[in-house]
């Protein structure tokens, strides 16, 4: 009798999603403020420091936005592969890319920065283009599941940097390790630690969500998605679109690489992707295939990030923040879900439902 | 020549068995129409859950057991999200990672870079050890890699093919809705079949830390569950040929340490990646090369999908 009372919809309806993403994260916050609390923190202290040292103060909302930048990117470049229905798990691969294409620019090409800095960033589009091109042509031709082959590329990437940064590149100024020396040029700075890279993530975000919507290469990915089958026979082409799109979103994850770079870092260093192409996943998740959406689920995320940091400052291990991002991405998983169904008058009669 | 090839034949036996662990698993979860991609984060935990228990109970065996069990509840986790809940399995499976590989850092803090207290040591069978190049590989290593290479894949298969109950699970996996109406428990049979895959995934990374790499570190099943992953994709989803797989995949591995043992002229980085680009060209090649691959090889029809009895 109780399976009767629910009736599964196609498609949810936003508002239910919103108010049980809510719940879901509520609930997650409590999962959390329970396991603190019996590891010997307190909960309560702990969130009125996070608040405090990142909504509440100058270098918090910095490094918020710090944070966003390669989220918004990494996030806009799964949001656009999943347009067309496919995983780009390999953002993370395509950032190493993207950051070791601009800093070999970087470190080999001399000149001013104005001259130097579009090299850069053309350089870590294509890098991050050439990482996915493989697992693009995999896909488009024969058909290889993207989401194993363009995962494996991480570890190949993150091996590529740490070559790099402990061989050929190695700082030999300062003796940093695993890392290069400090890049001669970076992205200026427009409000305190923040760099031009930020607003221009933004405006290419809106820029994608304008395309995807108003364009008729956005309309044609959108119904390669919905429904590839009707697509072919509309006409439309959809390998040559899959491998469009897979390259941009390549394209996308190599920018936030060379942003991440050129901006925040300064340095080629080992580790630097700092799962922001994982968390790309879980912003994309939260946008629910929407660019716009991306630009506040960045932000969200970043919040975690943010909170992380302070964290740290209290003896938990920033692989907690993980831990918290894998918990709260499962709750919404199954809030997303239960956002499908609807309670039906029980009265309905009983051969009709099954 | 013999004694190299002796000896990479032991370093692929021992190398391969993490992933045959982990891959069987996950085979059986895919057979049953489920994809976990939380193996990584479930390797994790049963790696680090071993080396704690090690420390404080020194047996190895009590040190595995509770890898299987932290990973079967781990499956659990998800199956609760993917098959009870029905909720997208990839968002859930990468979750599972995530919480997998964070717990599993914080967990093992104290004990990371330390050697493992006590582990599964060498184990000589007469007679079988002095066979040459295999006899060392398989009988003269630790006493876990008969039954992983030769035990559990024969008793997969034979329940799997053999039995009306491995068709009963086969058929939930292909047709969900054809299984329900033949009376076949779905959910209770995919969430099962998910959490014995989650418990192998964590006797697979008990495994790894209990023989194979004895120390705990940050990171250190690097990749390890999404090669798995793949490997059943190899594999066409089964049991035996996935075994096999894992072998010829420990070869790779085994390959790059005899590259760095021998000091080729290649960086030990560009030797380490062998193992990710060999997965790359175990799944892309076959496709391209042999068409009809794709349909001998075909995964289950109804893998990933949930089912709704209620929904047409």
């Amino acid at each position: 009798m109780a399976a009767r009372a629910f009736q599964r919809l196609p498609s949810a309806p936003a508002g239910r999603i919103l108010v049980l993403r809510l719940a879901a994260i509520v609930l997650s916050l409590f999962i959390i403020a329970g396991v603190l609390a019996l590891s010997g923190h307190s909960p309560v202290t702990l969130a009125e420091l996070i608040l405090r040292s990142t909504l509440g103060s100058r270098f918090g909302l910095e490094d918020l936005a710090l944070f966003m930048c390669p989220l918004l990117l990494t996030g806009a470049a799964v949001t656009v592969c999943g347009t067309i229905g496919l995983w780009n798990i390999g953002a993370e691969g395509q950032f190493y890319a993207g950051a070791i294409a601009a800093t070999g620019v970087a470190l080999g090409m001399h000149g001013p920065a104005p001259a130097v800095l579009p090299v850069m960033t053309i350089a870590g589009i294509l890098g991050g283009m050439a990482w996915i091109t493989v697992p693009t042509l995999a896909r488009a031709y024969a058909g290889v599941n993207e989401i194993i082959t363009t995962l494996l590329l991480n570890f190949i990437a993150s091996l590529l940097t740490y070559y790099l940064t402990t061989g050929p590149w190695r700082d030999r100024i300062s003796g940093a390790q695993v890392s290069t020396q400090r890049l001669p040029v970076a992205i200026p700075e427009m409000w305190g630690i923040v760099h031009w890279g930020f607003p221009v993530a933004i405006v290419i975000v809106i820029g994608l969500a304008l395309v995807l919507s108003r364009t008729r290469w956005g309309y044609e990915i959108r119904i390669g998605g919905a429904n590839p089958e009707a697509a072919r026979y509309a006409g439309i082409p959809v390998r040559l679109r899959i491998i469009s799109v897979m390259l941009l979103s390549g394209g996308l994850a190599g920018l936030a690489g060379m942003f991440e770079v050129a901006g925040t870092v300064h340095r080629l260093q080992g580790g630097m992707a700092n799962n922001f192409g994982y968390l790309g996943i879980v912003v994309a998740v939260l946008a629910r295939g929407s660019c716009l959406n991306v630009i506040p689920a960045a932000l969200l995320m970043a919040l975690i990030l943010d909170s992380g940091i302070v964290m740290q400052t209290q003896q938990l291990s920033a692989s907690v923040v993980l831990a918290i991002t894998g918990l709260i991405l499962f709750m919404i998983a199954i809030g997303d879900e239960l956002a499908h169904y609807r309670p039906v008058a029980s009265t309905t009669p009983k051969g009709k439902a099954s | 020549m013999i004694a190299l090839l002796t000896g990479m034949l032991a370093t692929a036996v021992l190398a391969g068995g993490v992933l045959a662990l982990a891959a069987l698993g996950e085979v059986l979860a895919e057979r049953a129409g489920v994809t976990n991609l939380g193996v990584e984060g479930l390797m994790a935990l049963g790696a680090v859950t071993a080396v704690m228990t090690v420390s404080s109970i020194p047996s190895p065996w009590i040190g595995l057991l509770v890898a299987g069990l932290v990973g079967a509840a781990g499956g659990m986790v998800f199956a609760f999200g993917a098959v009870v809940m029905r909720a997208n399995q990839v968002l859930c499976g990468l979750a599972t990672t995530f919480m997998g590989l964070g717990l599993s850092t914080a967990l093992g803090h104290n004990y990371a870079g330390q050697p493992v207290a006590t582990t599964f040591g060498h184990v000589t069978v007469p007679l079988l050890s002095s066979i040459p190049v295999i006899g060392p590989a398989l009988f003269g290593q630790n006493i876990l890699i008969v039954p992983i290479y030769v035990l559990l894949p024969a008793l997969v298969h034979f329940v799997m093919f053999r039995t009306r109950h491995g068709l009963n699970m086969r058929a939930v996996g292909e047709n969900p809705a054809a299984a329900d109406a033949a009376g076949i428990p779905v959910m209770a049979m995919r969430f099962w079949y998910v959490t014995l895959g989650g418990a192998m995934a964590g006797l697979a990374g008990g495994y790894l830390t209990l023989t194979y790499v004895p120390v705990w570190s940050e990171g250190m099943v690097a990749g390890r569950g999404w090669i798995a992953l793949a490997l059943v994709i190899f594999a066409g989803y089964r049991p035996v040929i996935v075994t096999l797989s894992a072998l010829l995949f420990g070869l790779v591995t085994a390959l790059s340490f005899v590259g760095q043992a021998h000091n080729w002229p290649i960086d030990p980085a560009f030797l380490n990646m062998l193992p990710y680009l060999g997965t790359m060209a175990f799944i892309i090649v076959p496709v391209v090369v042999w068409h009809r691959m794709r349909r001998v090889m075909a995964a289950p029809a109804a893998l990933a999908l949930p089912y709704y009895r209620d929904v047409r």
